[in-house]
């Protein structure tokens, strides 16, 4: 099979949301000697490129698109110590410290806003939920980190991103990181008074955001 | 009036035993240790490391049977007290939304105190609303005074039963010690404990929460009022079936229930929900969603088999402002919610799913309140409402409007509504085409234009002034003054 049908191949499977399909033509390629870096630059990512149109049209609804970021990052499981070992490792695109704020115990919009970070290229340290704004900033130093992603479901705790923003100015450090919010209990305007670089709402949209503040 | 059931008894009894098999095979996540250990000195299977507590299902069946089959919302005035599901269908306010939309801007901005200070004056006039669940945040709260900076406008302005919750224990001990000074001691306020405290521990799916449940428990164990809400969203935290997300909901219902009486036998408890179906399309909260109505419809059915009283947060809207939408997702809900028998409704006041506090949407929903009470009342059917003297009275061809029987009924058998028009379109054209939102902010300005008789008497307002030093001043005013600073 020549490459570009493996390309083909590649993306059709991601535009299909088929995990099984999607190894299978991964396996497929890299049995033909397609190297994993191609694997994934001309026929992953160019599928994931298809999903992302779609769903901004809402030709395809969310399920879809967690299911074709799904089969990708099951794909890159594959992939990637394979491409550590040819030493082809793409420059990622940014690191993100992300979490959920201390009292909020809300993971699923998060997890998914770490699902499409990664499929877009993005490094992720999750901190996972209930997470101490002290967590927050000692985490984003630790790697030097370019966005601090914090969410927020309850009302209640939306304080707490205020909080990390502030531990930020105290110690010196807000110029270091950008700092975005999401999550149900927040707006546009919140992330204005807390002094945050921008809000989401929604994870896809976090994405393009943070893909904008890093370039 | 009976019921309107969308599951046979054969279906609820099957929703129930599903619900069991969840708890005794999947099991609860419990964050909060001091909780698991209450789960296993009761009898249910532990696991420290995991944090997983499964239930035998006859300890949920043991447990379960001890809650009480009513529940009390008090108020600073007596009369004002409300028991479902007797008292029911009893209808609060939403509750909890940071922002407010301006009422003489019509800008949404942070809430404040002194807007909370407003809306409970607002809720203690409306007669649609029982209870009032503190609408909104205080985003004015001095350091260390978040809760209390909501508490203390609310109670201060509203007679009728405040109901709402607390971030942390440090919050919630303050707030109750507020409502001991209310009452004028902890004794007195132990008999009548004004202050109406909900929570929602359980996050879905099937997991136990650190801080709510730490205050559920804390205030159980003193027998202070206490209930909660389980919030299944179909599509994210619960299977893409509506029965699914019954189940879902109703294992996490039982497993908080179960907890409350193995803290203290015998607690009063609430079934009440706030189940959703994500809109998938973009994963969207969506609260006013029929969908709503449906499993709150069938929870009340659910309610009924344990005995217990239900309800929820049925009404609310992804609306931003009072128009269509914000009416018929209200309106639809609610309607579902009484016709099958939900006796408890959080819906008002609120738009942009819980994110915003509107004074002429209260003033809307108080009227929607009105008539899902009396949707609730039904036919009334008695012999004496046959009229059978009364028809052959008037014969063929006669009319009733001139007629006793009719002037002794006219002001109780239907609704007399303040905000729907009814007048030709013509006079409406005269009037200036008014719509509904505006005859409702004219509604809440008259209200507000009054003084509030519900403030209490300056001694006592010192004595907690006193007490709490820095507190906000917490006082309604006019809705044509600046409320922003």
């Amino acid at each position: 099979m020549a490459d570009a049908e493996h390309f083909d191949k590649l993306k059709q499977s991601i535009i299909d949301q088929d995990e099984d399909q999607v190894l299978a033509a991964v396996n497929a390629a890299l049995d033909d000697g397609v190297e994993a870096k191609a694997i994934i630059d001309q026929g992953l990512l160019p599928g994931l490129n298809v999903i992302g149109e779609q769903f901004e049209c809402e030709d395809i609804f969310l399920p879809e698109l967690m299911q074709a970021a799904l089969a990708f990052q099951s794909a890159m499981v594959i992939l990637e110590p394979k491409i550590k070992e040819q030493g082809a490792e793409g420059e990622k695109k940014g690191k993100i410290v992300l979490g959920t704020v201390k009292g909020d115990l809300h993971s699923i919009g998060k997890n998914i806003l770490k699902l499409l970070y990664e499929t877009s290229g993005f490094e992720v340290w999750d901190l996972g939920i209930d997470v101490d704004l002290f967590q927050f900033v000692d985490k984003a130093k630790e790697v030097d980190a370019d966005i601090i992603a914090m969410s927020a479901l309850l009302t209640t705790t939306l304080v707490g991103q205020k909080d990390v923003i502030e531990a930020l100015r105290d110690q010196g450090a807000r110029d270091k990181f950008k700092v975005i919010i999401g999550g149900g209990a927040t707006t546009k305007e919140w992330a204005d008074t807390i002094g945050a670089d921008g809000w989401a709402a929604t994870a896809y949209e976090a994405v393009t955001l943070s893909t904008k503040l890093v370039s | 009036m009976r019921y309107v059931e969308l599951l046979t008894e054969a279906e609820v009894r099957r929703t129930h035993e599903a619900s069991l098999e969840v708890l005794e095979t999947v099991g609860i996540l419990a964050h909060f240790a001091p909780a698991r250990e209450v789960f296993k000195k009761h009898g249910c299977i532990v696991d420290d490391e995991t944090g997983l507590v499964r239930f035998p299902a006859e300890i949920v069946e043991k447990y379960r049977k001890l809650a009480p089959p009513s529940f009390t919302f008090r108020g600073r005035d007596p009369q004002y007290d409300r028991t479902i599901p007797d008292d029911g269908p009893i209808v609060v306010t939403g509750s909890s939304a940071p922002n407010v939309v301006d009422p003489v801007t019509g800008v949404e901005r942070r809430a404040t105190s002194a807007d909370i200070a407003n809306i409970a004056h607002l809720i203690n006039e409306l007669p649609g609303f029982d209870v009032f669940s503190i609408s909104t945040l205080a985003d004015d709260a001095p350091e260390g005074q978040f809760s209390l900076s909501r508490f203390y406008p609310a109670l201060k302005n509203c007679l009728k039963p405040v109901r709402s919750n607390t971030p942390n224990m440090s919050d919630l001990q303050q707030v109750v010690e507020l409502g001991e000074l209310i009452a004028g001691g902890r004794e007195a306020y132990a008999e009548r404990p004004c202050i109406n405290h909900h929570y929602c521990p359980m996050v879905s799916p099937l997991t136990m929460d650190v801080d709510s449940t730490e205050a559920v428990m804390w205030l159980t164990e003193r027998g202070l009022p206490v209930y909660t809400t389980v919030v299944p969203n179909a599509g994210l935290t619960s299977p893409m079936t509506l029965m699914g997300t019954l189940v879902v909901g109703n294992a996490e219902f039982l497993a908080i229930t179960v907890f409350q009486q193995m803290v203290k036998e015998g607690t009063p408890i609430i079934y009440a929900s706030l189940p959703t179906v994500a809109d998938m399309r973009t994963g969207a909260y969506a609260p006013g969603a029929i969908e709503t109505g449906i499993l709150l419809a069938a929870q009340a059915q659910l309610a009924r088999f344990y005995g217990v009283p239900s309800g929820g947060y049925i009404g609310l809207t992804n609306a931003h402002s009072n128009d269509a939408q914000a009416g018929y997702e209200t309106g639809m809900n609610t309607v579902l919610g009484v016709s099958a028998g939900a006796t408890l409704l959080n819906m008002g006041g609120l738009y942009s799913s819980l994110m915003a506090f509107d004074f002429a949407k209260a003033v809307v929903d108080n009227e929607i309140a009105i008539m899902d009470k009396r949707a609730y009342r039904g036919l009334e059917f008695s012999e004496e409402n046959l009229a059978l003297d009364e028809i052959a009275a008037v014969g063929p061809g006669g009319s009733y409007m001139g007629r006793k029987h009719t002037k002794a009924r006219m002001k109780t058998t239907a609704v007399l509504p303040r905000l729907a028009n009814r007048d030709m379109r013509q006079q409406w054209e005269d009037a200036g085409r008014p719509t509904i939102n505006d005859r409702a902010l004219a509604e809440a300005r008259r209200i507000l234009a009054q003084p509030n008789e519900a403030v209490w008497d300056g001694e006592l307002d010192a004595r907690i002034r006193e007490h709490f030093a820095g507190l906000v001043a917490g006082d309604a005013t006019p809705l044509e003054a600046d409320t922003t600073s």
